[in-house]
Parts: C-alpha cells; structure tokens; sequence
C-alpha cells in the first residue's frame, strides 16, 4: 500500500471516529451497576437479609459502645465494633468498623481532614443511656437524648438504628429493613481469586472484598434531594420498585464523563453522600456518610419490598434507600432538621461553612478553551470595554502553558504574563490560570523533578510512579492524601515559584477526579497507592478534594494568609465549600442542558457547596444565539458565573452575535453586577448558616407542596425568584409564585398574587424575577468596567411591600479581600421598613476594636413598590433633613413599567444608623 | 483620508480653551443646549422628562439617556466629554467617570479626589502627532505605490493584451496546418489498414483451431474462481456474495452516495449500536477536499476498502474505478472477503498490517489498545483531533516520554483559524468606520501588522511553467518554420505509393503531434491569459500585478500565504491548510475574499478575509520584492 494512500485512509478513520463518537456518550465504558461486585450483590440482597445483633452496649468516653455480632453464632465472623455519638444541634454519629484488636489484615481507610475541628467540640459527653423495649423485642433498645426533643436509639435485635421525636415519631433509621453487610478484611488463602477485570483493566484487588452497604429510611418524606453529582431533576425519582423500568442506582464515583447526559443517575465529576429528606407534615431530615470509595445509591419506590414479608415497626409513610460503597467504614451522621435550613446549617456545622469569597469572585467570568495569547487577551478585554460590557475575570486554560506544564508558561503565546496581568489588573480585572494534578513526566520539569525525587507520587499497585496519561501525554499524579505532599504544593503559588504569577492570578483545579485518560474509566486504577498505603479505592472521590485543598492553601499561603483564595474546582466532595467555586463540568449547548444545570446547582447548594454554576453557553457545541442569551439571563442568578467554551466552538464572546443580541446579553450580565451587593450578603449568609446563595423553592416555603419538586424556578436568597427559561422560542410559560405574599416583577414592579401560578408572556429580553413582597434589596446601580470600581458607589434600596406594608432586607459590606472579617472588620445592616418609616439597623456585633471597616458609601435612591403615590417628601433622622419622594423608574435602563415611588438622593451613609419617614 | 485625520486634530488644538462657565462633561458644540432653559428647566434629549438646571451633574439621574447627567456616573447610559487640551477629545461612557482610573490625558474624569490623574496631553498629543505624520507619510507612500502599479498595470495589461491576440492568430493559422497534417495521416492510416487487412486475411485461416482450443480452456477457469468467491463469502459472514456485493456496488455508484454509505458499512453502525449520524454527509466531501481533487461520489467505497486502492492507484474517474472493482473481485476476491470481515472488532484477521492498526482504533474496542494508545484516543475525544496521527509520531520515538506534547496541541490552528475568521469581520467593521479617535487608538495594533514578517513573491501559478517554451511563439520565424516544415512533408509523402513508405507516415505523423502538441500550448496560454484578463483587479486595474504573486505573514508557528486570485493557505511546518480559493474583493476593493477552504473541525469551511490595506502595507515594507516584478 502506497505511503499516502495509507494516509489518506488513517484520515479517514480518523474523520469517521470524530463524526460519530464525539457526539455520543460512551456508556460501556463505565461500569454498571451489574458490573461492579458490591453493587450486584447488594442489590440482589432480600430485606432481613442481615442478621446482626447489638450486644455489649455501654458508655466509654463519652459515645455509646456496642458490638455486632451473628445472631447464630458464626466461627468465621468477626464482631464489628459500633460507636455513637451525639453533638449539638441534634446530630448523631454512627460509626461501624473492624475490631482493630482482632488484627485485621489491615487497617480500613477513614477519611481525614473533611470533618472541621470545631466539631469536635460541640460533642455532647454523654453519662448514660436509658433502655426501652420496643414492640415485642426479646432484647431492650438503648435511647440517647439528642436534645431539641429528639432521641438516638440503637435497637440490639434485629440491629436498628433510629432518629425520632422525643418518644414519638421515627424521624430517619438504618438497617430497618435488614439490609446491613459489612465484608470484612480477610487474609488471602489459596484459590482466592479477587481480581476484576473491566474492558482491559485488571483491578488486582489484594484485599479482597470489602464492601458496605445498608438502607436508611426518612419517614414523613415526599421527596429526597442531595447526592450530587448527577445531572438529574432536583428530587430523586425512584431507581427500583413496582412500576419503575430498570436504571441504575445513584452512583458517586468522581469521574470525567465525555460529554454528559442531561438525565442520568451515572456520577459525574463530584461525590457528596449527603441526601436530604423532606415533607410537608415533618419537615427535613438529612442522613450524610463520609466515605470516599466508590458509591452507589438507590432510591426505593414504594412497594419495592412488598414481597419480602417484612413490615416496618412503623407504619409512617417514608422513602427508602439503599447504600452501597465498596471500601471504608461507616461513619454516618443523622441530621434531624426540622426545617431545611436546619439540616444544611447541621450538615455544614460537621463539613464547613462555605467560604467567603472574595467580591470579584461573585462577578461575571470570561473564559474560553483558550485565549490564545496576550494579543488575543487584549483584544477581548478590550472588546468588554468597546461594548460597555462589565467583566472581573479572564480565563486561561491548558494552551497557556510550556506543553501542559503547570505554572509555567508558552513563551511564544505568553512572553510577558505579568505585564499582561497588570494591564488587567490596572482595570480592577483578575486572571485566572488552570492547574491540573497531572504532572507531565518530563525530567526537565522542576515539578516532576522534585516529585520523583521527593517520591510525592501515587504509586501503582506495584509500587511504582504510577503513570498514566492526560493532556501532556505521560504522567504522574501528586499524593494530595499526604499532607506533607500538600505542604510541597502549598509552596508552588508563592510569587517566587510561580513564575510569571502576580497577586490577582488566581487558580483553577480541572482534571482532579482524577482524569486519566487510559486508566479504568478515565480515571486511576483502584489498586494504586497512596500515602499510609491506603489504596485508591478507598479515597478516589476525595482525591480532587485533596487536590483543591492543597491549591486553596497555596494561594493563602502566597499572601502571607492576608489575601481571601479564589479556586474553581471541577471534582467535589464534603466540604469542598471551604476551598472555592465548582463549576457542573463539561456540559453542552443544548435546552436540556440549560435547564438540568438549575437542578444540578441547586443541588450542589443543599449539601453545602453554595458556589457552583455551569458553563454558560454550555462548553460543547455552538449554541444558538437564542440558546446562549437565555443562558446568560439564567446563569446571571448562578452563584458563580463563568461563560467557557470548548476549544472546537465558534467564539462566543456577547458581542459577536449582532447588535440585539449583545444588548440583551449586556443586560443580563448588568443585572447580576447591579444584584452584587444582595448576591454578597448571600455569599455571608451561606458562610456563616450554610444556607445556599440559590435555594429551592421549598427551602423558602417548606409547607407549600407545590414547591416540593420544582426545579425550573428557584429562589436566589429569601426575596428573590427566577424561573428559567428552558425551550426554544417560547412565547408563555407558567410560574408558581409560592406563599401568601405577592411578586414583584423584577423589571417592570408589577404584581402577581401569591400561592398561585401565573401564565405569563415571555420577553425576548429578559427571564422572569421577581421579588418577593416584604423584602428589601439592595442595589447598585451604576454601570462600571468591573466589580472592583463599584466599591464606592451609591446603593439603591428596592423596598417592595407586603400586604401589611412592610418589608425588610439586610445588607453585608467588607473589604472583599481579606480576612478581616473574620475579626468583624465588617458592615452588617438590617433595613426594616413599617408604619411608612424606613430603619437601618446595625447587626454587626460590636466590632471587637482591633479591625473596623468602614465606608463612606451612600444610599442615593430608595424605591417603594406597592405604596401608594402620595408623598412628596421623607424626613431623614437624625439629620433631620427634608428630601425629594417623586416618581422614577424601576431601572435607569430599558426600563418597562410605570413610574414608582422614589425617594430622591437620600444621600444617608449605608455605615449609619437613621430613619426616613415617608410624609 | 489622511489629511483629514490632520485637519481633526488641528481642530483638536483649536478649541483648547475651557471657559469656566461650561458644563462638566459636555462638548463645546452642545453647550448650548444646557444653556437654552428660559422657563427654568431643560429638556432630556429623548423628551422622556426635564430637569431643572440644579439638577444638571447634581450625580443622580433623571434622564434615562443621561442628558442630566454628562459629568458624572449617576446615568449608566450617558456619555462623558473630555476636552484634552493639547491632544484629541474624546467621549467615554459613563462608567468610566470617577471609577480610579484615568481615562481622559487631562484627568477630567477623575475628579472625587480617589485618585489624582496628571495632565498628559501634551505629551499624549505628541506622541499621536508623530505617529499621525508618519501615518500620512504611508498612506503617500501607499498613494504613490498606487499610482505606480497602476502604470504597471497599464503596461502589463496592453502587454498581455497584445500578447493574446497575437496568439490568437497564430492559433487560427495553427489550426489550419494542423487540419491539414490530420487529413493527410487519415489518409496515410488508411492506406496502412488496407495494408494490414490484407495480411490479416492470410494469417486467420492459420491461426483458427489454435484460437479454439485456447477459449476453452478460459471458461474452465472462470467458473471456478466463481466457486471459490461463494464459498469464501458463507465463511467470512457476508451479506452476499462479493458478486453480489459487486453488483450492488456497482449499481450504487449511479445512486447517491449515501445510500451506499449504508449498504456498505450498515454491519459496523449495527454493532455500534449507533444511528446513522448525519455528520458522515460530510466525509466524502472533506475527503474530497483533502485530496484536492473532485473525486466522485464513488470515493467512499474505496475508503472504506482501502486495499483496492493499493491494486489500482488510480481511481481518478468511475469508469476506471468500476473496472478495478470487476477486476478485483474476480481475481483477488479472497482478500477482498478477508477485508471486509476486519470490520472493526476483529483486527486480528486483517492481512494488511497498515489497515490493522486504524480499524482497531475505529472499533473502540479499547482493550486491545496500549496505554498509551487508549490515552490518546481518550483524549482526542476533548481536542478533536487524530489520535491515530500522533500515533506514527510515537512508535518513531520508542515510547519515549519527553518529546510527544504535539499530541495535544496541534489542532489549535482550527480553532485559531475560527477565531481569526469572526475577529477579521470585527476588525473590519473597526477598519471601516476609521474615525479620528479610531486611528489614534488603533496605531498601536496597526504597527504590529506592518512588522510582521511578511514577503512577497511570485506565485508558482499553474500557467506558469510552461510559459517559457509558449513564450517563443511570438518569435515570427518559429511560426514560418512550421508552417515550412507542413509544407515540405505534404509534399514529399506520396499517398498513392503502396505499401506505404514507413519513414514518411512516421514523421507526418511525428510533425502532426508536434504541431497539435504546440497548437493545445498556445491554447492553453490563450486560456489563462483569457481567465487572468477576466479578473476584476480593481476600477483602475491597480491589483493586476498580483496576479502573479504571492504574500507570505509569519504569525507565530503559522505561515499564511496568500496569493491573490488563486487561494490562501496556512502553514504550520509540513502541514498545510487550505483558507480558501479566490472568490472576490469586498468592500470596495479593501478586503480580498478566498472561501470554500478546507473544513474546520466541527465547522464550516475556513474562509478568509484579508485587508487590503493589510497588503498595501507588506507590499510597502518589501519594496525589493515589488522591484522584482
């Protein structure tokens, strides 16, 4: 065969894989649920399957002791020794591991450095416990008080454990169905054979089996949400029972899925095993295993165990789950609510708060596979500035590097990075560089030099630099397991190290579930090694969290802990909140797409990790102008905001899609700037409740069943609703506006009757808002460059009334930046509007003296909507000062509605305390 | 255009003076709009309401377009006048008054005291000066290069002009020798087939029973190739039999292409459990251009068996295609059988090690794959890109690790490509409405593109070599010794002499080809003289001498090259894209226009938009290229 005819056929495959693969998921690349051992055997497992017995229940420092045992006494089987304890706030924890007295093989993984300090010390000492028989039960079941009128119990035989009110109603339990297995380590004996093999890859699995799994059941539950990550509808639809076709459970295995589908239960880049439960009667109820291994997840439809012959001990309605992980120990906590921002304050009170971002962060983010060079970097910050268009950040990914060697930089592409980020900086904008865990094995590259010599890479099972390969080809993979390995990492963002860094580059992890492109699943075999010869399988979804840590450490560390990190994160685990931003990865520009990312961000919120959004415009394939000017209206009210792109798309930038368009897309990133002080009180919020910044809507109205499942409308903080928009060219759509207070359309002030569901025009222009009646939101309403030149200017109050005329807000102001905060360099204000007269109130606690912030900024223009048009004029106290009340629009631009209330050029320092009164 | 960009400026010094009375962040010129309130109050430009004069720059807004508000930030749609005294004025929004930086030289913007911006227009102002004088001197320089090229043009177009019609005589002139030469080979043909017919006669009666037996013993032979092709078609679980697969093959190649598509390759999309995406639509086509040729729908079949084209290279038209497929299947039908069964999840049977290693990557069968291999195919995935090419680059390296990161990497020129594209168009819109401010602002990016190492050179253009063999016609005794040459042998050849004397018919017939042989020369000249004299090369003929050259920019790894009339490429070492071919000049006469280039990944075809004035100015700073010419 002719050398080029030879080509020209390689050509041809080639185009032909391109042409049909890229466009397709590939499912049998993955593993199923059949596929996977653990999982297979769990599922076929029949309840009353465990026969487990708590026995030798006592008190020891403070927990509640038990062992497991058979039932029938089993030579083979080893006790499992159980611990539980209770910490304030009505959590309890229960932990289930190996007797480590009776030499096991080896000690099981536990997960380090997820669960916060603070935690430890709002356990509850516990002195005794009280006994009760429940039912008919041969044996006595333990109670512990929980406190909040709620009690832990640990029924001995069968083995249960269960949440409830004070003697009353269960709340949430485990093993009530009898589906407990814990495979415990044993020696290898010979004709063991505990190899697996997947599409090639032979997992040699030296341990054998050691799987867990049990089902947890939330009583009083119309619906369960949580789980992340999976791009699904907001509550969990059912994965076994009567009715339901075959799917595969949950699974929570970090992975990076090539072009993801819009409803799957598959995992996707991030694993949380927190769920929550919730219902109308009850409440909420949440149930969180730290585990890293992999997962799997169903959710049991009812009469999925119609024919097993097991009844409950209680006959209260509730969903039932299965929980299945291949490796690690139990260490669970049960959350009992009873609201649902109880259950996220109790879940992040063990995890994290989420941490505060800095206030560039919670603006708008430009970013792109890739811009190309500091010529093209110039040209697009310029375009922003051509088109009046506000942006704070500018991205750049994997081709701004020397060959995909992290912290170093093209020198052909990027000569001069540090110019080119002060040029930026000059304008208030930051950059942002990508840094992925894979280390391009290349002996020139300081990195792999040290790595090596230092031995600061995962091992393979034979012990090994494991070697796989992403984007520089061959690689190795940091052990972030290893805090001295994150130590070494911290190092590498100082000035010095990173060559080229100034301090506003900050940093994006990509690639770290990890991303292997040949291993198992695009990721790393489950046999590698890691630090404390913990093998992967044991800690594969907190890898990337590890990673992220160590990042997010390294960029405080570079300013001397004086400057707040900013770290996008693509893989996620419990307490994830603390490091920085996740994006939902690698989506599409499609209509499902943009709609599942509602439900996937707003997920991400209930289990704690509040700033998250999706790639605006979706990061595969060319969206259609219409598709990505109602992504920018949607992903405005994302907490974190970033438009990216594939490097295969057409340039995307709002101004290249004629004039209408831009101006359209224009608007809805201004309104996301004008929104940034409320979106930053939100930031606060979450930081110090856990309450996310984008909520469903029942986390708002935990009584209103209609809210339960809805996920194409979604509240940003408590005043505030957004409904997106979803399908091609739609001409109505239909919004419930939950409780009994109104909505003010956000644009034009007009109001909507509460409780009820409205047919509604839609605009080309703009997705519905609306705030709510009785809220106050703050605004700031003058145009700039970026978030950075808003610092001083005046703020807009939007007071909108409820049916007693009434309305508060709050607003929170710091430096943006630092830690000072944390030291109450802060301003907190409560705006309480009754009886006609505004009220700012301090609720800063007195600042401790040592660090203040201040501000001179004033409020130069409050709206009322829903007051009647009257007054001419308001008193300001204390200066006793008459201003102008006259009619004035809503918006300074496109505005849309009638003139409303407006109180002109008040001019009252926000810092202050005053009144106004309307005459 | 250049002096008005000067008489601008001159403008610009004229009004320097601030009187103390005016507005903050209004323009001379609508000063007097601000004053004209007699009844106390002033009007909002878009008559949306009125503001009193106390409420004018008082920093809250009460014009939704920002009358009330020219000097501060208070309206986000307003715009704000610097006057910069000693350098250009210059409107900036809204957004940009007291924000901290210094946008205006004379630090107007920045009043609040946040941040203090020193007065740089003097200095600002001469710099644009200098640069604005050196602008004019190009643009002369530019003007004069013009007029020039238009002479040349003149010249050349005459030239060429002449040139054609003298061809066109001599063509006529031609012809006529050569109808002559052909009259007298017929006759010359004729007498030799009577000759031969003769002969012929005498010979067949021999040669009769031989020819007999041996057509017997063909038959014997074809029915039993045909057994062989049923039976290797039931082992090798094929639809029909490669006769029948022929056949269909055959038939499909009147049908469109796609039907073929699936008849062939419907076993592989079954297995794949895919649709037929309607993406494959586009391979032959992209093959097509790839190959540079126009093959014909057939194309696909011999992609999709790529031995055969190891057998018969030539596939260029169908109806030598067909033959080869006839040829093929009778003969060598086992391997053909053997082919069609490596369909993907079998590679192991494949007899051709070169076909082995691609149809294994095709099937995603990923566990026969190396690592290394599967790497790369995962991630090809993401960049889009051949995983089988950087293959070839990694057994030539052994497996080592420290020189492959091309893998990655090498599909940027696409996306660039993409990029530049839509950019160009901005970048035009930008060219276009070339203001005063404009042009300050601009300089800076403008000086880039003269500095880029650009050259200009003459194009290898089809026409070109054989021109210097044609060029001798217009010597007028090459033409006398031609016709002098038909003469003497049209005489000399006695066509009534039999048997033909051989030396005599050999040389009419050599003079004959060597005539028709020079007539198609000149005619083909005649043709690209023809097609070049039919451009549009500009209302003056200014571009004419581009014809025949070429532009050469290095951009980075990039070299495009540009050759006007013809087409466009980028190169990036051996490898080269294909822009787009010549299709015509935009905005009149500015932007040349090449489309129709190869396919971008995922997107349409690449097209290009080059300024003219981008050309102007490489052609200035080579100026011993132009001189070549």
């Amino acid at each position: 065969m002719s050398n080029s005819v030879f080509h020209f056929f390689l050509l041809f495959l080639t185009l032909f894989l391109h042409l049909t693969i890229v466009f397709s998921w590939k499912k049998e690349e993955f593993r199923n649920c059949n596929q996977t051992p653990f999982c297979k055997k769990a599922r076929s497992r029949k309840p009353g399957y465990c026969s487990l017995i708590a026995n030798d229940i006592s008190v020891v420092d403070g927990n509640v002791n038990a062992k497991l045992i058979p039932k029938t006494s089993d030579q083979d089987s080893k006790p499992l020794i159980l611990t539980l304890s209770v910490y304030q706030d009505g959590i309890l924890r229960l932990k289930i591991d190996e007797d480590p007295n009776l030499n096991p093989p080896k000690k099981r993984f536990e997960v380090p450095d997820v669960i916060v300090p603070e935690f430890e010390t709002k356990k509850l000492w516990l002195q005794r416990v009280s006994t009760e028989v429940i039912g008919g039960d041969s044996e006595p079941s333990s109670v512990v008080y929980l406190g909040d009128g709620f009690e832990g119990v640990i029924r001995a035989d069968p083995f249960e454990i269960f949440v409830r009110e004070k003697g009353g109603k269960r709340i949430l339990s485990l093993n009530s169905h009898g589906l407990f297995d814990f495979e415990q380590l044993r020696a290898k004996k010979e004709g063991d054979d505990w190899e697996e093999n997947f599409r090639g890859h032979t997992d040699t699995r030296p341990y054998g089996p050691q799987s867990i799994s049990f089902d947890v059941s939330f009583y009083e539950s119309e619906f369960v949400y949580g789980i992340p990550e999976h791009a699904t509808r907001l509550g969990l639809k059912p994965t076994r029972g009567p009715g339901i076709d075959h799917s595969e459970p949950y699974r929570l295995f970090n992975l990076d899925v090539f072009e993801f589908l819009h409803e799957s239960p598959f995992g996707l880049y991030g694993s949380v095993p927190f769920m929550l439960a919730h219902g109308k009667s009850r409440g909420t109820s949440g149930f969180f295993w730290l585990n890293a291994a992999e997962m799997q997840i169903d959710v049991l439809g009812a009469g999925w165990d119609a024919d097993s012959g097991i009844s409950l001990p209680s006959d209260q309605a509730r969903i039932d789950t299965l929980w299945m992980s291949e490796a690690g120990v139990v260490d669970a906590f049960f959350f009992v609510g009873p609201g649902p921002k109880d259950v996220v304050r109790q879940y992040t009170s063990v995890t994290g708060m989420p941490a505060m971002p800095q206030h560039f962060a919670t603006a708008y983010h430009q970013c792109r596979w890739n811009y190309r060079d500091e010529e093209d970097v110039e040209l697009v910050d310029s375009k922003f500035d051509e088109f009046d268009i506000p942006y704070d950040v500018l991205w750049l990914d994997i081709e701004h590097t020397d060959g995909k060697r992290y912290f170093t930089w093209d020198k052909v592409l990027f000569p001069n990075p540090e110019e080119m980020q002060k040029k930026l900086y000059a304008k208030g904008r930051h950059m942002v560089t990508i840094v992925d865990p894979h280390i391009k094995r290349d002996d020139s590259y300081y990195i792999h030099r040290e790595a090596t010599q230092k031995r600061y890479y995962v091992k393979d099972a034979k012990g090994n630099d494991y070697d796989g390969w992403c984007w520089p080809g061959s690689s190795s993979y940091l052990d972030m397991l290893s805090p001295e390995v994150r130590d070494w990492w911290v190092e590498k963002f100082s000035l010095q190290n990173y060559v080229g860094s100034t301090p506003s580059l900050y940093i994006w992890n990509d690639m770290n579930e990890p991303s292997v492109f040949n291993g198992p699943e695009v990721t790393m075999p489950r046999d590698a090694l890691h630090y404390g010869g913990a093998e992967h399988r044991e800690l594969h979804n907190a890898y990337g969290y590890y990673f992220h840590m160590a990042t997010s450490n390294g960029l405080v560390k570079r300013s001397n802990g004086q400057d707040r990190p900013f770290v996008l994160s693509r893989a996620i685990f419990p307490g994830t909140q603390r490091f920085g931003a996740v994006w939902t990865g690698d989506n599409t520009a499609d209509w499902d797409q943009l709609r599942v990312s509602v439900s996937m961000v707003l997920t991400l919120g209930l289990t704690g990790i509040s700033f998250s959004g999706a790639d605006v415009g979706g990061y595969f394939g060319n969206p259609e102008p219409e598709l990505l000017v109602r992504w920018y209206q949607l992903g405005a009210y994302y907490p974190f905001f970033r438009a990216h792109a594939h490097q295969d798309t057409k340039r995307r930038e709002p101004w290249l899609f004629g004039e209408r368009n831009t101006e359209i897309m224009k608007d809805a990133i201004r309104m996301r700037y004008i929104l940034l002080p409320y979106f930053y009180t939100l930031f606060r919020e979450a930081n110090t409740t856990g309450v996310p910044v984008m909520r469903p809507l029942w986390m708002e109205f935990p009584y209103d069943e209609a809210t339960f499942s809805n996920d194409d409308a979604f509240m940003v903080g408590k005043s505030l609703l957004v409904q997106g928009i979803f399908t091609e060219k739609a001409k109505s759509v239909n919004v419930y506006m939950p409780g009994e207070q109104a909505w003010y359309d956000l644009r034009t002030g007009i109001t909507y009757k509460g409780a009820s569901s409205h047919k509604l025009e839609v605009l080309e222009e703009s997705i519905p808002a609306f705030q709510r009646a009785g809220a106050i939101i703050p605004r700031k309403d003058r145009l700039r460059r970026s978030s950075t030149q808003m610092v001083n200017d005046p703020y807009t109050l939007v007071i909108a009334l409820n049916s007693s005329k009434a309305a508060e807000g709050e607003l929170y102001i710091d430096d943006g930046k630092s830690f000072e905060f944390e030291q109450g360099a802060y301003i907190h204000r409560r705006f309480v509007f009754s009886d006609g007269k505004l009220t700012s109130i301090n609720i800063a606690p007195s600042a401790s003296g040592r660090s203040r912030f201040l501000s001179n900024c004033i409020v130069e223009r409050i709206i009322l909507l829903g007051h009647s048009s009257g007054p001419k004029s308001a008193l300001i106290k204390p200066a006793n000062q008459k201003v102008d009340v006259e009619l004035g629009p809503l918006w300074l631009r496109g505005s849309k509605g009638p003139l409303v209330l407006t109180i002109r050029r008040p001019n009252v320092r926000i810092a202050d305390d005053w009144t106004i009164k309307i005459l | 255009m250049g002096l008005a960009l000067l008489a601008l400026v001159i403008f610009g010094f004229a009004s320097p003076i601030v009187r103390s009375d005016s507005v903050l962040g209004v323009s001379p010129q609508d000063e007097e709009f601000y004053k004209a309130s007699s009844s106390g109050s002033i009007k909002c430009k878009d008559g949306s309401g009125k503001f009193t004069r106390a409420q004018l720059n008082d920093d809250f807004c009460d014009c939704l377009d920002g009358t009330d508000e020219p000097g501060t930030s208070a309206c986000p749609g307003g715009k704000f006048y610097c006057r910069n005294a000693g350098h250009t004025p210059l409107y900036l929004f809204s957004s940009r008054v007291n924000d901290g930086i210094c946008d205006c030289c004379d630090g107007s913007d920045e009043y609040n005291g946040s941040i203090k911006c020193p007065n740089t227009c003097w200095e600002a102002g001469k710099v644009a000066r200098d640069k604005l004088k050196k602008k004019i001197a190009t643009y002369q320089e530019g003007l004069n290069l013009r007029k020039q090229e238009i002479e040349q043009a003149k010249l050349a177009i005459a030239k060429d002009e002449a040139e054609l019609s003298k061809l066109k005589s001599e063509e006529t002139i031609l012809k006529g020798r050569v109808q002559q030469l052909e009259e007298r080979k017929e006759q010359i043909e004729k007498a030799e087939e009577k000759e031969r017919l003769e002969k012929e006669k005498e010979d067949k009666k021999r040669k009769e029973d031989a020819e007999k037996s041996k057509a017997k013993s063909e038959d014997e032979k074809e029915i039993h190739i045909q057994d062989e092709s049923a039976t290797g078609s039931t082992q090798n679980n094929l639809e029909g039999s490669p006769k029948d697969q022929n056949l269909r093959l055959k038939a499909s190649l009147h049908r469109p292409w796609r039907s073929k598509k699936i008849s062939l390759s419907d076993k592989r999309l079954t297995e794949r459990n895919t649709s037929i995406n309607p993406c494959v639509v586009q391979i032959p086509q992209l093959i097509a251009i790839l190959m540079d040729k126009d093959v014909p729908v057939s194309s696909s079949y011999v992609l999709n068996r790529g031995t055969e084209v190891e057998h018969d290279g030539n596939f260029d038209n169908e109806g030598s295609l067909e033959n080869s497929i006839q040829q093929h299947a009778a003969v060598d039908e086992k391997e053909t059988a053997g082919i069609s069964d490596t369909d993907l999840h079998s590679g192991s049977e494949v007899t051709h090690d070169q076909v082995a290693k691609p149809e294994k990557d095709a099937s995603e069968n990923t566990e026969a794959l190396s690592k290394e291999e599967l790497g790369r195919l995962v991630a090809s995935r993401w960049t889009g890109e051949s995983s089988e090419k950087s293959e070839e680059d990694t057994t030539a390296e052994d497996g080592g690790h420290d020189n492959n990161e091309q893998t990655p990497e090498s599909t940027h020129s696409e996306e660039y490509d993409a990029y530049d594209l839509e950019n160009d168009d901005d970048n035009q819109m930008y060219d276009d409405d070339d203001n005063v401010d404009d042009s300050m602002g601009e300089d800076i990016g403008d000086e880039h593109h003269y500095n880029d190492p650009a050259s200009s050179y003459r194009s290898d253009s089809e026409s070109e070599s054989d021109l210097s063999e044609i060029a001798t016609t217009s010597n007028p005794s090459w033409l006398e010794k031609i016709q002098k040459t038909v003469r003497n042998i049209l005489q000399a050849v006695n066509l009534f002499q039999a048997p033909v004397n051989i030396s005599d018919a050999a040389h009419v017939r050599k003079e004959y080809e060597d005539t028709s042989s020079k007539l198609s020369k000149i005619q083909s000249r005649i043709s690209s003289l023809t097609r070049k004299l039919d451009n549009d090369f500009g209302p003056v003929k200014e571009f004419y001498s581009f014809y025949d050259r070429c532009f050469e920019s290095k951009q980075n790894k990039y070299v495009y090259k540009i050759c006007p009339f013809k087409q466009a490429s980028q190169e990036e070492g051996h490898s080269k894209t294909r822009l787009g071919r010549w299709e015509k000049f935009e905005g009149s006469y500015r932007t040349m226009v090449f489309s129709k280039g190869d396919k971008c990944w995922n997107g349409p075809d690449r097209s290009l938009k080059e300024l003219q004035q981008k050309l102007d100015e490489m052609n200035k700073e080579q100026p011993q290229s132009h001189d070549e010419l």
